[in-house]
């Protein structure tokens, strides 16, 4: 594995840096071996020399000495810095995480209804569902158990049925899935859709009423006009603002006429 | 007869809804008519065509199909999958099946009527047993395996062969094996079901072929098309001695001017109904026995109920229409004339409520109090009561909430001339009188139903004093109640026609009620026996024209200050019965028009009878009296609903 060797910036500011840069330099170099996977520090022995790429200008000193030990230990230091970095985030995240699952368990809560009605919705059913089913009047309802039972569907059993038998005194509802009411609803619009196009649609000879009344009116020996001749719908916006107009006019008349 | 002034009122924008299926019940002799809206009407085939029962439509109800089962139980099938049973005795649903197989296109009754068979769109056919209180699932029929039931009617769509996708809109199944298909590109094909072969076609016009029904002897079939034309078809022997037969397009009709969507044979007449609203029931002359005037074409266009209320001390108005109501104020004007003359108005009339209703379901019957502060109206599921206040101009509205729970659905509303008490005839049987306080109600007294079954809607009617309510729609005759006592007081006796117009006269107290076959009979609630003059109308009988009308009587009121005139209106015309004149016998003009006055005295005299009838103001929704001096009559002009109809399909004529 190539190691690259640092490039200074090529700003000013940075020569402070280049002078520095020796320790941390190193330091960094170092890490940089141990994380790319370098042979472990143990094995090792030489120091790491690195010229300081970067200033141009020759030094003439000699390059810091670096012990093998000292570099070793601050290799550990980096080490151990890193682990514990990343324990500690590790558990922020779980705490974070139970906290946000509480959050979650507590609003869930909330949501449902209180345990008094649940446990009278649970005893209901089960002793409705024992009972032989009874003639519910409203319109919409699914009744998918008996149809299982009768033994002749089998694909649909994915479907739930959900029955609330009343529980309030006064009150008696059904519960249905929605999406079930979706899909009859579009399957509705789409049939009703077909038969319209079919009808109605494109391809088909239709004429407007006013043309087919005025049919007669044309072939009479003195020719009429047109069945619906006058449009009254045409032009309503400006009628209407000419009506306000006349009557505010109207208005204004009156009190310079007072006057 | 005297002077009025008359309101023509045009601005009732009714529009029926189209029909969509017809199914007709041989039994019976009943029709069950389902519109586009999701209403089903059904008619008395015997009693005049009248329409005694309906259910109220619902926006999400869209009926493809409709058939009686055996012991008179009414089926209907729609687009949203169910299968719903009418009970025609308490006059709402009994209940819905949901049939599983997406959108249900077309329904049939085993010959028996004990079994249901069903096509749904994702192509199975299912089987449904009748059981005595509900139908149960039986069998699901592939699409591929063909079953053995004879007389299937099931529209399915496929491909064909021309350019534009052909769809097969209605097929029949004969016993011998042949079946019958009529398509959108006007063809009628004949097809052999042994050899899967196509033995004959016929192309009879230039649009859609939209539905056949086939006579119960199978010797002739109806269609009908998209351009209004209805055709039968006959099995008729190729040469006069041979025993041959071939089918051959006998009559064509033309009765509509939109689509003919449905179409139903019957023993004697072809019925036809469609996107023009128009029912049409025409009799076959080779197969009615008695040729008189029942032999007529029937056409159907009017309601066969009252949709208009009137609140007379403020000259109000409410319409009702399916989902919503609209209140309206008359217009005024202060010039005079002559007789004959158009007055100009001084004031036009005044739109003064657009009430909607929530929720998809259709209004089953509305009224406004007469001093016009109270309007009452019903859906199937709910009751609604409303405050009106009118301060200078303006009004404002107030819902009356917290109706009681046994209030569910009325079949008829009806507030008491002092606008105190509200009657109101609920669906369950009972009728139920509430007395209206200053911004709530309370319930004084629920009669119940007594012995007789549902025969029609039930009309209410009380008396101006307030004593007196009558009520009719059961088989047991007209009850009138006592309101002060709370009790009912007698019942008149029953008629076997049903009840299509009742009231209560001011002061003599006497029930004038209308039947269906044009009989009308007068009921004096003190003494309670048939008045002397109700005696002698039937004892001579009406005149020949007056029981060939084809439209019921939908109206009747009386004048404050003439006891012996009684205003009666049906959809062609009104007439005043002056009680003091003559009845007119056959031989005497029962239409003579106003004679002028510079004729002799002579000539008035003997053309005087009891029955004054003027055709003026037609078609007729609402006519009555609102003073002594003023009439309202509600007219709604044929053009004017075709106006707001689909488009037709085009036709083709030379020179246009």
């Amino acid at each position: 594995m190539v190691q690259l060797r640092p490039r200074a910036s090529r700003t000013p500011a940075s020569a402070e840096a280049m002078v520095d840069e020796g320790q941390p330099a190193s330091e960094e170099e170092a890490e940089h071996g141990l994380l790319l996977g370098q042979p472990s520090s143990g094995a090792a022995a030489e120091p790491l020399e690195e010229d300081e790429e970067g200033d141009d200008e020759f030094d003439d000193e000699a390059p810091e000495e670096l012990t093998f030990a000292r570099a070793q230990e601050e290799a550990r230091e980096e080490e151990r810095r890193v682990r514990e970095t990343v324990r500690r985030d590790k558990t922020l995240l779980k705490e974070k995480r139970k906290r946000r699952e509480e959050l979650f368990i507590e609003q869930k809560k909330r949501k449902l209804l209180p345990d008094t009605i649940l446990e009278k919705l649970t005893t209901a059913s089960q002793t409705n569902l024992k009972e032989s089913p009874r003639k519910l009047k409203e319109v919409n309802f699914q009744k998918k158990n008996e149809e299982c039972e009768k033994g002749s569907h089998s694909k649909k059993v994915k479907e739930k049925v959900q029955k609330v038998q009343s529980v309030s005194q006064n009150k008696s509802y059904l519960a249905l899935r929605l999406k079930d009411q979706d899909l009859r609803d579009s399957r509705q619009q789409a049939a009703k859709a077909f038969i319209h196009n079919s009808l109605y649609g494109p391809g088909t000879n239709r004429t407007t009423v006013n043309k087919f009344l005025s049919l007669a009116n044309k072939r009479l020996p003195v020719k009429k006009a047109a069945a619906q001749f006058l449009n009254n719908s045409w032009g309503t916006q400006n009628k209407q603002n000419a009506k306000r107009f006349k009557r505010r006019w109207m208005i204004r008349k009156m009190k310079t006429s007072k006057m | 007869m005297g002077e009025f002034k008359v309101h023509r009122v045009r601005f009732f924008n009714y529009v029926p809804s189209g029909i969509r299926c017809v199914a007709y019940n041989n039994q019976s002799n009943r029709l069950a008519v389902s519109r586009t809206d999701g209403t089903v009407e059904i008619y008395n085939l015997s009693a005049n065509y009248f329409q005694e029962k309906f259910f109220p439509g619902h926006e999400s109800r869209a009926t493809e199909a409709l058939c009686w089962a055996e012991g008179q139980r009414l089926f209907s099938a729609g687009l949203n999958g169910e299968i719903i049973e009418y009970d025609l005795q308490a006059l709402n649903i009994k209940y819905a099946v949901d049939a599983f197989g997406g959108p249900i296109w077309s329904m049939t009754a085993s010959p028996r009527g004990s079994q249901l068979l069903i096509g749904c769109e994702d192509g199975s056919v299912k089987l449904f047993q009748i059981t005595p209180d509900k139908i149960q699932f039986e069998r699901n029929f592939d699409r591929q395996k063909r079953s053995a039931i004879h007389k299937m009617n099931v529209d399915r769509r496929y491909m064909g062969v021309s350019k534009r996708k052909c769809i097969v809109w209605g097929v029949a199944f004969l016993s011998d094996g042949t079946i019958i298909s009529v398509d959108s590109a006007g063809k009628v094909q004949f097809w052999d079901s042994v050899t899967g072969t196509l033995a004959k076609n016929h192309l009879i016009a230039n649009a859609d072929v939209l539905s056949i029904a086939v006579a119960d002897q199978e010797d002739s079939f109806v269609v009908g098309t998209a351009e209004g034309t209805v055709f039968h078809f006959q099995l008729v022997s190729v040469t006069s001695n041979s025993n041959e037969k071939q089918w051959v397009r006998t009559k064509p009709f033309q009765h509509h001017t939109h689509d003919v969507r449905t179409v139903a044979h019957s023993p004697t007449a072809l019925i036809s109904g469609g996107t023009d609203t128009h029912l049409v029931i025409r009799p076959l002359m080779e197969r009615v026995e008695v040729k008189n005037y029942d032999a007529a074409l029937r056409k159907i266009t009017f309601p066969h109920r009252r949709l208009v209320s009137c609140s007379k001390k403020r000259q109000l108005l409410l319409f009702q229409f399916a989902h919503h109501l609209e209140l309206w104020r008359l217009g005024s004007t202060v010039a005079t004339g002559k007789n004959g003359d158009t007055l100009p108005l001084s004031k036009n009339a005044d739109h003064l409520l657009h009430l909607k209703t929530k929720g998809p379901e259709n209004i089953i019957c509305s009224c406004i109090s007469p001093c016009g502060s109270w309007i009452a109206y019903s859906t199937a599921s709910r009751f609604f009561l409303y405050r009106l206040n009118y301060e200078h101009d303006n009004i404002s509205l107030k819902r009356v909430s917290k109706m009681p729970a046994f209030l569910r659905s009325a079949l008829q509303v009806l507030f008491s001339e002092d606008s105190t008490k509200l009657f109101v005839a609920s669906n369950e049987g009972s009728l139920h009188i509430i007395q209206l306080l200053e911004g709530s109600f309370k319930h004084l007294h629920a009669f119940q139903c007594l012995s007789g079954t549902v025969e029609a809607m039930c009309l209410l009617a009380v008396s101006p004093d307030g004593n007196w309510l009558a009520a009719s729609g059961t088989s047991a005759g007209v009850h009138v109640y006592n309101v002060k006592l709370l009790k009912l007081h007698c019942t008149v006796p029953a008629y076997n026609f049903p009840v299509t117009a009742l009231a209560i006269a001011p002061n003599t107290n006497n029930l004038v009620i209308a039947h269906s076959d044009q009989q009308v009979f007068e009921y004096s609630i003190p003494d309670k026996q048939y008045t002397e003059w109700s005696r002698t109308v039937q004892k001579q009988g009406f005149h020949q024209l007056w029981l060939q009308r084809d439209t019921p009587i939908t109206h009747i009121s009386f004048h404050p200050k003439r006891p012996m005139h009684i205003l009666l209106h049906d959809a062609y015309m009104f007439c005043i019965i002056d009680k003091s004149l003559p009845l007119p016998n056959d031989k005497t003009l029962l239409y003579n028009p106003l004679p002028p006055k510079n004729e002799s005295d002579v000539v008035q005299r003997r053309t005087a009878h009891a029955f004054k009838i003027s055709k003026i103001y037609k078609p007729l929704l609402f006519m009555d009296l609102l003073d002594e001096k003023t009439l309202v009559a509600v007219e709604r002009p044929l053009d004017d609903i075709i106006a707001q109809l689909p488009p037709p399909i085009k036709k083709k004529k030379f020179g246009t």
